[in-house]
């Protein structure tokens, strides 16, 4: 029975713990929000919350209900996301500075051109861009189908009760009865972002 | 004598040394022992909510975030971290894979918290089940001689035994003392409200505790620059930095959007405090959910934005140049605000890229500097001043391949330059309106004048406030328990052989807290022998008593059992 190893009663002095635990836990959070000037944004960082590929699949019955997103396009002009109903909508949340996002963009592009008229939809929504670059974005990468311009998020602000975008790039795909079916965090690939289509595509409404 | 001895002790220790006492006994057998699993366990147990384990611990906390300070963190300065990492090629992966640039979300950092947590909780826990069950208990039985107490009082009375314990039951209730009555004595106690003080302090200990973590696992953190006239909204593609706690969804974030109006820095002109500001003010509006009503508000340094319990900070702010830029075809490519972020905090010198990746013939791209107050000083452009009197850029041109068709994520800050070439630009700084024609008809590019932005933090934590109210609650309950004295009365009354009645009366304080309770218990005992319309004692049997108390203090002494001693034990805070 050694006294070294013989816990010592521990009540006694839990005031003590507890004040220094306490100023301990403030001193973490005052190194928080310091002076103006220390901080400046993270400019090392990518500076947007990156997409890691990550794929969701709602099941017919569990699908939320994709909010009435409307506003006016880079070439301005006014889209309800609701006149679209009856098809297979595709929205691919972009930003002609983020790099996944033109890594994709040709997946996206070609994709449109070889579904749209199939009962397919693609509608892009463009997040904190400079108009002049996004549409420069679009002809460089010969995007046929309009996207909504969202400089303050707004849109993207609007999906926060059903699948919100997490990152950019972000795609989701509504079914033919405006429920969202499917959502994609980071860049699409053909092959899996086709079949995913398909299959909502194949769904009678 | 020994009987009296024994019930005096027994009057004054206490059920939790006694409880204590008989945990170490079983426990002291130490690891040397033949001891089960569940024994092992025990110990383990006893070993991790011991006292010392608990200070180790703390002192390992205090111990973990010394590299927090001393190091760049991803959270705070993510632009000084890689910097860390330009300069330590060799050390910093090593130190990143120790988390040693995010050391408050390091695992082992969450293992010494986690363990102090465990350690206090079972060491608080059990012991606020036993000061609940303290502050529940009856007053023990009266000692058998009561003259062997600190306070002691003693007189003889005309009344009965019974009419006079009545009397002191009736005396002592009036004073709120709390009683146990027998055959022939009174016992009362008073002052359970320092249990109650210890039993609050302990459970609002727990209380801040599980605040500090719920505030780690419902908040979360963000950043987000934002340029004048520019607005955002509070949802993770929208955010520069998002940190989210262990349970956070992008669903979580209230829904709010801000809107940046303006922004006025006034700083001092002259004198030794030159270049150092005086105000920030940001004028914004917001929403605090969509379709809301829009509302004012101007953020200062220490005055958030207060949104559905989500405070947002003003914590920097720096310039955005204007930029113009037309590809080789003639077609605009971008036209906007670039923020620039400052390199040097006194004159506000800001360094920034500009990325056209959808120029055509080929794709361009501008490194430059932002001086807002711009002086030839021998040769070298510098900035004098922070506000932006004579705003200058000065700007290396690139084309080539930005490298960022490839999808892998880059800094909107920084110029992967591997596969660009220079372009022979003259280094001429530009002022507000002046161009550059880029050689070979790649493009030209156009300095239409600055914009401000501010950095804005946003931080929601749901353990802020209950830790606040729990801290002040332990405060509370700790000063109450070490303001008020548990202290007993006891009350003897047997009837003399002379027809009349002896009353002894013998008190005990059961703390070392301040003083007083001699005065008190030399009160109640004038009031009672008033009540009792005693008498003294004759003065030969009291010095009789006077010499046995002494005797027997003494042989407590040497025993190590002073009964006044053991009393206090059992109630130390």
């Amino acid at each position: 029975m050694t006294r070294l190893l013989r816990p010592e009663r521990c009540g006694a002095r839990a005031a003590l713990i507890g004040s220094l635990l306490a100023a301990a836990a403030l001193a973490i959070a005052g190194c928080e929000g310091g002076a103006i000037g220390a901080n400046t944004p993270a400019s090392s960082g990518q500076n947007f919350v990156s997409g890691s590929y990550q794929t969701t699949v709602f099941r017919v019955g569990s699908r939320p209900q994709a909010p009435t997103v409307a506003g006016i396009t880079l070439t301005g002009k006014r889209l309800r996301l609701a006149s679209y109903r009856g098809d297979v909508v595709v929205v691919n949340f972009w930003g002609s500075w983020c790099a996944p996002c033109r890594a994709e963009a040709p997946t996206l592009g070609a994709l449109a051109r070889q579904l749209t008229g199939s009962g397919v939809r693609f509608v892009g929504i463009d997040i904190r861009d400079e108009p002049d670059a996004a549409l420069a974005f679009m002809q460089n990468f010969n995007v046929g189908y309009p996207s909504l311009n969202d400089p303050n998020d707004d849109i993207a602000l609007q999906f926060r009760n059903t699948v919100p975008p997490s990152a950019i790039p972000s795609t989701v795909i509504i079914d033919r009865s405006g429920r969202i079916a499917a959502r994609i965090v980071g860049g699409v690939t053909y092959a899996g972002l086709k079949a995913m289509i398909g299959r909502v595509a194949a769904e009678h409404s | 004598m020994t009987t009296a001895e024994g019930d005096a002790i027994e009057a004054a220790s206490d059920t939790i040394e006694s409880a204590q006492g008989s945990i170490a006994a079983r426990t002291g057998r130490g690891p040397a022992g033949r001891l089960g699993v569940r024994g092992w366990l025990r110990w383990l147990w006893r070993q991790l909510t011991s006292m010392r384990t608990a200070l180790i611990l703390l002192f390992l906390l205090a111990l973990a975030s010394v590299p927090g300070s001393v190091l760049p963190q991803e959270g705070i300065d993510p632009a000084a971290v890689s910097q860390y990492f330009v300069a330590h090629p060799a050390l910093a992966p090593f130190l990143n894979r120790l988390s040693l640039f995010s050391v408050f979300a390091a695992p082992w950092f969450a293992a010494v918290y986690l363990l102090l947590f465990a350690s206090l909780a079972g060491c608080v826990l059990p012991r606020t089940f036993r000061l609940a069950g303290s502050a529940r208990q009856r007053p023990p039985r009266a000692p058998r001689n009561l003259t062997r107490l600190p306070f002691t009082a003693s007189y003889a009375t005309g009344q009965q035994p019974d009419e006079a314990l009545g009397k002191a039951s009736a005396l002592l209730a009036r004073r709120r003392f709390r009683l146990h009555a027998g055959a022939g004595w009174v016992s009362a106690e008073k002052g359970y409200l320092r249990e109650v003080g210890n039993l609050v302090f302990h459970i609002a200990l727990l209380a801040l505790l599980i605040s500090v973590g719920l505030g780690g696992i419902f908040g979360y953190k963000a950043n987000r620059l934002l340029v004048v006239g520019q607005g955002f909204a509070n949802t993770p593609t929208d955010l520069d930095v998002f940190r989210p706690g262990r349970l956070v969804s992008p669903s979580d974030l209230q829904p709010f959007s801000i809107s940046l109006q303006g922004f006025t820095a006034k700083y001092v002109n002259s004198g030794p405090e030159m270049d150092q500001p005086i105000t920030y003010a940001a004028p914004l509006t917001y929403h605090t959910s969509p379709g809301a009503p829009l509302r004012h508000y101007v953020l200062q340094v220490n005055h958030p934005l207060v949104v559905d319990g989500v405070s947002v900070y003003l914590i920097g702010h720096g310039y955005a140049p204007e930029f113009k830029v037309t590809d080789g075809t003639g077609r605009v490519q971008f036209d906007g605000p670039v923020p620039f972020i400052p390199v040097d905090q006194s004159s506000l010198t800001s360094e920034g890229v500009i990325k056209v990746p959808d120029a055509k013939p080929t794709q361009l791209g501008f490194a430059g500097v932002f001086l807002p107050t711009a002086v030839d000083n021998g040769g070298q452009l510098q900035s004098a001043f922070p506000a932006a009197l004579f705003p200058r850029v000065s700007l290396v041109a690139y084309d080539g391949n930005l490298g960022m068709n490839s999808g892998q994520a880059q800094s909107v800050y920084q110029l992967d330059t591997k596969g660009l070439h220079q372009l022979p630009v003259a280094p001429r700084p530009l002022a507000p309106g002046q161009s550059i024609k880029l050689p070979g008809g790649v493009g030209t590019l156009t300095f239409t004048g600055y914009k401000q932005w501010v950095s804005l933090a946003i931080t929601y934590d749901p353990g802020q406030l209950p830790a606040l109210v729990s801290g002040i609650t332990a405060l509370l309950g700790l000063i109450l328990s070490f303001l008020v004295r548990r202290r007993r009365v006891f009350v003897r009354a047997l009837p003399r052989a002379d027809g009349s009645t002896e009353v002894v009366m013998g008190g005990l304080a059961r703390s070392d807290a301040a003083g007083g309770f001699e005065a008190e218990f030399a009160d109640l005992a004038q009031h009672l022998q008033e009540l009792h319309d005693g008498s003294a004692l004759p003065a030969e049997q009291l010095a009789q008593e006077l010499d046995q108390q002494s005797a027997v203090t003494a042989q407590a002494h040497a025993a190590g059992h002073d009964p006044a001693l053991a009393g206090r034990e059992g109630s130390e805070a």
